[in-house]
């Protein structure tokens, strides 16, 4: 029976099915040229449309809508892939290193005349990321991430340990936890965080790409890079870092179970802990990342994005105008911060954060002593091509995690193929 | 013989068949199905207990100790960007049910066309058609979009509607079905009383493939609710998003934000329940007679 | 237009069954032929940057002739691949293809208890979605939360990496028979079902045991059905793609160039170099051609000889 009804249900809207076929055309979207102007926006920031309905309240004129896109690997891919077809947003976030590739494809527009006046709000070092040592400018800053050392502050006094001032010292705490518990480490080797990699390779002096005329240089192996890669390589070798693959449900464990006792990572680090390892609530601390002299006071960046306008756009104006009211605007940067929480770019919105995350009450100088590291940070240019070094990046030092084999050799793999990438492209590159 | 096999399903049991009378393996046959049965569902029973772990136990406990907050998360997932998630829901539902529809249809006449007809060119459109099944989506999915963004339909239900109604396996098996629960002679009969093509489709063929039908439906159905890199690629505005695309929002967060495991997982369960759902309502058209009965009485 | 034709087989063709064929023709030019031809000719073309590649009209695309094909098929890593997915295809065909059949063998033999329950929950991981396998599998292969760990240790069995180059190919593996065991199953125990039962009962009345019948009679029976959904996962083997995408993250022994088409998918979505990708897959595409000619003679042959 009920074989029956279903079938002949099936047939009548089979039948209904091809008139439809027949008769609907496709909707035209007719673009209004009347009323407000209308900007889309890309982003993976958690409630960007709260802070773009705030917008919307207060300017009827210039009407911001929110896509919320995936963050992953292929987020600059899409984006490329539709600024190709014409059919890019107005505005989009851009992860810092994917800003050069962006511009290479002449996807975003330089918006240098209409952000002049709020160019004093960042720093020179991050302002660099986004002209990347051109004259054009495109885009402004959103969030940065200045590196910094999590410690687990109970387990380093269990273990009798002191916070690592330099790099040697942390290699021998190192190995005095792991020796005494194998199930323990200090820290952790990541080949899967090409960009983590980069900030460490940033604190050491490290210059991956740089302009030197009308030529892309490219020093992924560079001397301070490479002592990098050594250090870590060593480690591994010994066994006494953890190389397991992190942001797996077993590297949340072993942070939240005290099987980690620091992790060198950003400024947005709370978040992720907060999430990921709940019972370590109230007992880690930050520190200034080791050094590689004594003495010194470097770090490096992790992560962070920027906005930019899209090359597209009808209304470049408008969107710069929004811009900039997102990533100076005191009211906006404060929403960045309580809603998006991100860690802002402009130097006025550190100074917004005084209260220590909940996660971090055992610190209450939380921020005072990240607003302290973060000037510390020193960057570098990236090039146009860092997917290709951050995909060999992590194919190499899988390989070489895997086989416990040179660290040195695996830069210098990553190097080779970013060079060869660029040669084919066309790119002139300083010899 | 075949068109009754398609047009009657037998019950299901198998316990209940004549011809089973003696049992010499006892009950080993059984233990080792249920064997197979437990290795296939543990995985799936795991999306259920993560589903009822706080953030903090997911991490914590063993991965098949159950948890203490379903229905908060259900709450958290409901409250996610005003309710998106059930939007992603609806959307779902439209681009597999819709989807699976017209791909029925589109499959049904090609494959009674194939079977039931011969004319020029019939050897080479199918083996075309069917050379489909070479191609794999990861190729299609870019240019589908950069010629669909031409179009001026890329970011819009259709952009995603259009591409799933294709399928190469549906009018192969539309085909097959065809040629095994249509008799000709019903067609010649048809023809000899003077009925048009049209009708005899209606009357005749429609009504003797309802069950394949139904089956090439629900096998389209699970497909398009399942796909991922075609909507991900085509579609910008997340008030569109199929279930696998924005729970791929939930987990990839960007670097510097955690991964909202809690509500993947919660949401990943709430999208399987309703497949499960067809599973079992409709189990009796889970069959895949993909060589048509071959043998013949 | 009606007129019968002799033999009786088929209609005379007429406009018909072209009337029929239209939507799928005219959707197969629009979303696979269009889009091909589009693949063909990105992939005979290249962005070419001149200078730091940041100013205005530094940027060309240009004709590069066959050179993406050369480079696809210079490229050691490609043919690596290659030979991964060889091994790869060779252990989930064997096995989900011997798992599928032996379970819908005892589903169909005689007085089998759950038969439906099991048949449900074998067909089950069908539904489950590639984003969720993705997790799921991080929590079951990695060590500390892992009940699999846990039960390899109740058997003595201690710090088993089953994401270590050694064990990477057999844990991906079992994402495939998980995930494809059903399918196949279903589709042999249906066409078991449509095997008349009489052909059993003369070989039970000389006395053959139901492993005898199964043997013997069954699987005979079963090979056009064993034949297609081999073609099906030879060719569903070789576009191997979801499997070591699933299992990257978590593993350090699956590069970005394991498979052939895992190779496409980062050039293609990862370094947005969709003219290497074009190509290469292009060049699948006509690898594949080899077992789906003979797929095509099977089909034709074996399925459809009925019918001519």
């Amino acid at each position: 029976m009920r074989t029956k009804r279903l079938s002949a249900a099936l047939s009548v809207l089979l039948a209904g099915a091809l008139v439809a076929g027949c008769s609907s055309s496709p909707e035209e979207e007719t673009p209004q040229e009347t009323g407000p102007v209308e900007l889309t926006f890309w982003t993976w920031a958690p409630n960007m449309d709260k802070i773009a309905a705030v917008w919307n309240e207060a300017h009827p004129d210039i009407k911001v809508t929110v896509s919320k896109q995936a963050g992953g690997d292929e987020a600059a891919a899409k984006f490329l892939t539709a600024a190709k077809a014409g059919n890019a947003p107005d505005l989009v976030q851009a992860e810092y290193q994917m800003l050069p590739s962006f511009v290479a494809a002449e996807a975003v527009a330089d918006i240098k005349a209409d952000v002049e006046g709020v160019r004093g709000e960042f720093s020179d070092g991050i302002w660099r990321l986004v002209t990347l040592g051109t004259d054009a400018v495109y885009g402004l800053p959103q969030d940065s991430g200045p590196m910094m050392l999590y410690y687990r502050q109970d387990l380093f006094a269990r273990y009798g340990l002191e916070v690592p001032r330099t790099w040697e010292e942390y290699a021998a705490a190192a190995r005095t936890v792991h020796a005494r518990d194998k199930s323990v480490y200090l820290g952790g080797f990541s080949s899967k965080d090409p960009g983590w990699f980069a900030g460490l390779a940033q604190q050491a002096g490290g210059q991956w790409w740089s302009i030197t005329g009308e030529a892309w240089q490219v020093g992924i192996n560079d001397d301070a890079t490479k002592k990098v890669a050594d250090f870590w390589g060593g480690l591994a070798k010994e066994g006494v870092v953890d190389t397991q693959a992190p942001w797996t449900p077993e590297w949340n464990a072993a942070l939240n179970g005290g099987k980690l006792l620091t992790w060198s990572s950003a400024v947005w680090g709370p978040g992720v802990l907060s999430s990921n390892a709940p019972d370590g609530k109230g007992k880690w601390a930050i520190a200034p990342l080791p050094q590689w002299s004594a003495g010194e006071n470097h770090s490096g960046f992790w992560g962070g994005s920027s906005i930019a306008v899209s090359a597209g756009s009808k209304h470049r104006k408008a969107a710069a105008q929004f811009l900039s009211w997102l990533n100076t605007d005191a009211k906006a940067v404060d929403l960045l911060i309580k809603e998006a929480a991100i860690y802002p770019a402009a130097k006025s919105g550190q100074q917004l954060l005084t209260t220590a995350p909940e996660y971090f009450a055992n610190q209450p100088d939380f921020w005072q002593q990240a607003t302290t590291i973060a000037g510390t940070a020193r960057g570098f240019t990236f090039g146009p091509n860092v997917n290709v070094a951050y995909g060999a990046y992590k194919d190499a030092f899988d390989k070489a995690v895997q086989q416990k084999s040179s660290f040195t050799d695996a830069l210098a793999a990553v190097q080779d193929a970013t060079v060869a990438d660029m040669k084919k492209s066309g790119f002139t590159l300083a010899s | 013989m075949t068109a009754t096999m398609l047009d009657k399903p037998r019950t299901t049991a198998g316990a209940d068949r004549p011809g089973g009378v003696r049992r010499p393996l006892g009950f080993a046959p059984t233990a080792v199905l249920l064997l197979g049965a437990l290795y296939c569902l543990l995985p799936v029973l795991w999306v259920v207990t993560a589903s009822t772990k706080t953030r903090g136990e997911l991490f914590t406990s063993n991965a098949f100790a159950p948890g203490t907050g379903l229905l908060d998360n259900i709450a958290d997932l409901s409250a996610y960007r005003d309710g998106i998630f059930w939007q992603w829901m609806a959307n779902t539902a439209l681009y597999a049910g819709v989807g699976a529809l017209l791909s029925t249809a589109v499959s049904v006449l090609a494959g009674y066309a194939l079977a039931k007809f011969r004319f020029f060119g019939r050897d080479v459109i199918f083996n075309v058609l069917i050379g489909g099944i070479l191609v794999p989506a990861v190729v299609l999915a870019v240019p589908q979009y950069l010629l669909l963004a031409k179009a001026g339909l890329a970011n819009s239900y259709w952009a995603v509607l259009l591409p799933s109604i294709l399928h190469p396996y549906s009018i192969y098996l539309a085909r097959i079905y065809a040629a095994a629960a249509i008799p000709d002679a019903l067609l010649e009969a048809g023809r000899i009383d003077g009925a048009g093509e049209h009708r005899l489709l209606r009357v005749v063929a429609l009504p003797l493939l309802a069950p394949g039908m139904v089956t090439i439906f629900l096998f389209q159905f699970v497909a398009i609710w399942n796909n991922f890199l075609l909507p991900f690629i085509m579609l910008a505005d997340d008030e569109r998003f199929p279930l696998t695309v924005g729970l791929y929002t939930l987990l990839a967060t960007g670097a510097n934000q955690p991964a909202l495991y809690h509500l993947v997982i919660i949401g990943a369960l709430l999208s399987i329940i309703p497949l499960i759902a067809l599973f079992l309502t409709m189990q009796r058209y889970w069959r895949t007679d993909l060589s048509g009965g071959s043998v013949k009485s | 237009m009606s007129t019968a034709q002799q033999g009786a087989r088929a209609a005379r063709a007429g406009a018909t069954p072209y009337l029929y064929l239209a939507p799928a023709v005219v959707l197969f030019t629009l979303f696979v032929a269009a889009p091909i031809g589009y693949t063909a000719y990105l992939s005979m073309r290249r962005v070419k940057f001149s200078g730091l590649g940041l100013g205005k009209n530094s940027r060309t695309e240009i004709f590069v002739g066959l050179d993406n094909y050369r480079a696809a098929v210079a490229d050691g890593e490609f043919w690596a691949g290659w030979l991964r997915v060889l091994g790869y295809a060779g252990l989930v065909l064997t096995l989900m293809l011997g798992l599928a059949l032996v379970f819908a063998l005892l589903l169909d033999s005689a007085r089998v208890r759950l038969a439906r329950f099991s048949r449900i929950a074998i067909f089950l991981p069908y539904a489950v979605p590639g984003v969720v396998a993705t997790l799921l599998w991080g929590f079951l292969y990695l060590p500390s939360l892992s009940p699999v760990h846990a039960t390899l240790r109740a058997f003595g069995v201690e710090n088993v990496d089953l994401l270590d180059p050694s064990t990477v190919l057999f844990s991906m593996v079992n994402v495939a028979i998980w995930g494809g065991t059903g399918f196949n199953m279903l589709v042999l125990y249906t066409q078991l079902r449509a095997i008349p039962r009489d052909y059993y009962e003369a070989a039970r009345i000389d006395g053959a045991s139901e492993l005898a019948i199964a043997l013997r009679v069954k699987v005979p029976m079963l090979a056009p059905a064993l034949v297609l959904t081999t073609v099906f996962s030879i060719i569903a083997t070789i576009q191997v793609f979801t499997e070591p995408m699933t299992l990257r993250p978590i593993s350090n022994a699956v590069s970005s160039t394991w498979s052939p088409l895992m190779k496409v998918y980062t050039d293609a979505f990862v370094n947005g170099d969709l003219y290497s990708a074009a190509a290469t897959s292009l060049v699948i595409a006509l690898i594949s051609v080899v077992p789906s000619l003979l797929f095509m003679r099977l089909v034709r042959r074996r399925a459809f000889g009925e019918e001519r």
